[in-house]
């Protein structure tokens, strides 16, 4: 179709645990002058050349054996950021599990190949792919340095000039779009693509669209279409839990995972998910097995979590099976063992082991070592399980130690009811309910009541006052994302407003840096870093600058 | 043995039922046929017709039973769980008939290929490619084995669907052919049948607001292969 593309200059690897297709696609695409080919038979081994070697070209079987399969390795590679978007990756698959391949794909491959093929056929399909990459270079150039709006406009020559490209083109405008906060006009384009024809992903976009506007029962509706034509297709699951769980219907976002999972069980993220949900649900059965699949499936991969250990002995813990418990930490010493988040887990089940075996001293001097660990770390470690250390610390009458902890954790989640509750069954089971009323009034009157009355004043017009009060909350909560967001939010429309004194601007960037970090998927970022450009765009504007001087 | 780790991954082979058994081994087979083909790609044409005739005939059979089995897994596949095609986006015709066109003139044959565009054909249209390939790719197969002199894979329009066509010029189908399917009844007889039926199979499950998709055949100064998809 073209002869354009220089194949000479091109490096390429491919994946597959099979030798005689190895060979078989050296030889393919020695045939049109590859020669710089370098082959590997499994995913890991691919994830350690992708990390030395520059390549254009991956192509992977989507089965490489029991390991990594080729839709994992892509996911694992462009989570790392081992390849770009302009990294052409092209996955190989056999007819018969196609359809279904592609259904349980989270991030689309540039093409599918199906098994059997010839030399020819590859040459024009990577063909195809590496002309399409040309005329989006300038797009995916700007979109992964972050510059949102001129990936937009480059987006919007190759929508006018490029027919063959019009559909891709859209499909990228709405990420784009999304990633900019711009929902009012992604939801109208993935409108607009459904028209032309309800192809899943642009129904997804569109569900996703109503999803982060909070219209969660157009994006229900949106989502029962979707999946009643396309059981197989995994992410509308994902996505209807995340529309669920904004309903507060856990029992229902549950039962959702739990079909995701039965489609597709090798997501580690979705397992943990469904660990989570079923573990707030209180179906420790359910969260068992789901933390158990999140700790297989994430073994070996950038998705691996030490948390999940802690969750699992958490759930056998509280089944009364310490045993279980124990040989969870043996089985997975190793992984624990390689940064602080894994050792601060082992300390704290063990303590919690120790502590359930009537070893009151080893559990004493254990719990003792969490602590430590956990403020050298700066203080960062999921919330459960700094909830797990407070139990420990009550359960061995520590008091001051559990109750500082508490306040800490609490303070920064004075809108997380389970978590709340949690800490009031601790010290209810040990005779001591008062007194976490007294520590968790202490810790969260403070943060709720500056953050309602910010909120009040806000609603009022008093902006200064407002987001004055709100910024207070967010330094009296740090690690919460969510005051960090609503003080972010404030202080935007009081730079609109009163214009950018006193370092607002610097201090809004800063705590939505920080929200970002704590809460890196939360449905309001991209409504926030919206706002935060338009707001940047018109403080550069000449006219403006001068009212805005104070 | 390694090759049947390439076999159907997800299905511990306790739990295969007497159907499904069948289903892994025409995978089997069809994957070993595969790599025969691949096997045989590595020896080079000498240019003696002695030699490369009966390599470009053997080549030719390979892929057709493979083919085959490839069909007979997927209406298989079709009765036991419906087929969806989960793949469906937009693409260029222009595009689909020029890869149509390689996959013909990949088995070396002495005909002439030619590809049309017809006026009115979008840039793009929606649909599975590489299901629609697969079936359009069998009727390339047999036009080549048919054809007096040419073959034409074609683009056009008919009313709110792609049509996308085979031709050639052959003495044509059967009357018995054409009469199946255009009552869609079954073909039994030999190969030939199953191809249809995954065609049919493939144009079906192409819908649009309630239309389906469809296969056709007909003479017209030899045989013509159409699906249509709306």
């Amino acid at each position: 179709m073209t002869d354009q593309i220089d194949f000479k200059s091109k490096r390429a690897l491919v994946i597959d645990d099979f030798p005689g297709m190895r060979t078989a696609f050296k030889a393919a695409l020695a045939s049109f002058g590859m020669s710089r080919v370098d082959l590997a038979a499994s995913g890991d081994e691919a994830l350690m050349r992708v990390k030395n070697t520059k390549y254009d070209i991956i192509i992977s079987d989507y089965n490489l054996g029991d390991a990594k399969d080729g839709q994992q390795v892509l996911e694992e590679m462009r989570y790392r950021k081992l390849i770009t978007l302009g990294t052409v990756y092209l996955m190989v698959t056999a007819e018969s599990v196609y359809e279904r391949v592609v259904a349980a794909a989270e991030l689309a491959p540039d093409d599918y190949l199906i098994k059997p093929f010839n030399g020819e056929i590859l040459r024009n399909r990577l063909e195809a792919i590496l002309v399409k990459k040309q005329a989006f270079r300038e797009v995916h150039k700007s979109f992964a340095n972050g510059d949102l709006e001129r990936a937009l406009s480059e987006c919007n020559v190759v929508i006018k000039t490029n027919p063959k490209c019009l559909v891709d083109a859209m499909r990228l405008k709405g990420e784009i779009l999304i990633a900019m906060g711009d929902l009012q006009a992604a939801g109208e384009l993935y409108s607009e693509i459904s028209a032309m024809r309800a192809v899943p992903w642009s129904r997804l976009g569109l569900a996703k669209t109503l999803h982060l506007q909070r219209k969660e029962e157009e994006a229900e509706e949106v989502l029962s279409v979707v999946l009643e034509n396309h059981p197989g297709l995994v992410a509308a699951y994902d996505l209807l839990a995340d529309v669920q769980l904004a309903q507060n219907r856990s029992m229902d976002a549950q039962a959702t995972l739990t079909r995701a999972t039965q489609v597709s069980a090798k997501s580690a993220r979705r397992q943990r998910r469904l660990g989570e949900v079923a573990y707030q649900n209180k179906d420790l059965k359910t969260a068992e097995s789901a933390f158990k699949g999140a700790i297989e499936k994430g073994r070996y991969s950038v998705f691996a979590n030490p948390n999940d250990v802690g969750s699992l002995a958490r759930v056998y813990l509280e089944q009364d099976q310490p045993r279980a418990a124990g040989e969870v930490l043996i089985a997975n010493a190793k992984q624990l063992a390689e940064n602080d988040e894994g050792k601060l887990v082992n300390l704290v089940v063990k303590s919690a082991l120790s502590s359930k075996n009537g070893n009151q001293r080893e559990a004493q001097a254990l719990v003792q070592e969490a602590l430590r660990l956990r403020k050298a770390a700066g203080g960062r470690c999921s919330p459960d399980l700094a909830m797990d250390m407070v139990q420990v610390c009550v359960g061995l009458g520590m008091e001051q130690e559990a109750g500082q902890l508490l306040e800490e954790v609490a303070s920064n989640a004075h809108d997380s009811t389970d978590l709340l509750n949690r800490a009031k069954d601790i010290y209810r089971d040990a005779g001591k309910e008062s007194v976490a009323q007294t520590i968790l009034q202490k810790a969260t009157g403070k943060v709720a009541q500056l953050s309602k009355q910010g909120a009040l004043l806000m609603q009022a017009g008093d902006l200064v006052q407002g987001a004055d009060l709100l910024k207070k909350a967010s330094e009296a909560a740090p690690r919460n994302p969510r005051v960090l967001m609503n003080a972010v939010w404030a202080t935007l429309r009081l730079i609109a407003q009163h214009g950018n004194s006193g370092g607002r601007l610097g201090n809004a960037k800063r705590m939505l840096g920080d929200a970002a970090e704590l809460a890196p998927d939360h449905p309001r970022l991209a409504e926030l870093r919206s706002a935060m450009r338009e707001v940047e765009k018109r403080l550069k504007a000449p006219e403006l600058n001068v009212a805005c001087v104070e | 043995m390694h090759e049947t780790a390439q076999l159907d991954q997800d299905v511990p082979m306790d739990d295969l039922k007497d159907e499904d058994l069948y289903a892994a081994l025409l995978h089997e087979m069809k994957n070993n046929l595969v790599l025969m083909a691949i096997t045989m790609d590595q020896v080079p044409r000498t240019g003696a017709p002695d030699h490369d005739q009966p390599l470009n005939e053997a080549r030719r059979l390979c892929q057709r039973v493979s083919e085959r089995l490839m069909q007979a897994l997927m209406i298989y596949k079709s009765n036991v769980g419906g087929l969806i095609l989960n793949a469906m986006d937009a693409y260029s015709p222009e595009d689909f008939v020029a890869e149509m066109a390689i996959q013909a003139r990949y088995l070396q044959t002495p005909l002439q290929v030619d590809t049309v565009v017809e006026e009115g054909v979008p840039s793009l249209w929606f649909f599975d490619r590489n299901m629609l390939e697969l079936a359009l790719v069998n009727a390339v197969h047999n036009s080549i084995s048919y054809a007096r002199s040419r073959v034409v894979i074609r683009a056009r329009m008919d009313g709110d669907m792609l049509c996308i066509s085979v031709e050639d010029d052959s003495d044509g189908y059967p009357a018995h052919i054409l009469k199946a399917v255009a009552e869609n009844k079954p073909l039994t007889s030999n190969g030939t049948g199953l191809g249809l039926r995954f065609a049919n199979l493939i144009a079906r499950a192409h819908t649009k607001n309630g239309t389906c998709g469809a296969l056709s055949l007909r003479n017209d100064n030899g045989s013509v292969f159409e699906m249509r998809v709306p």
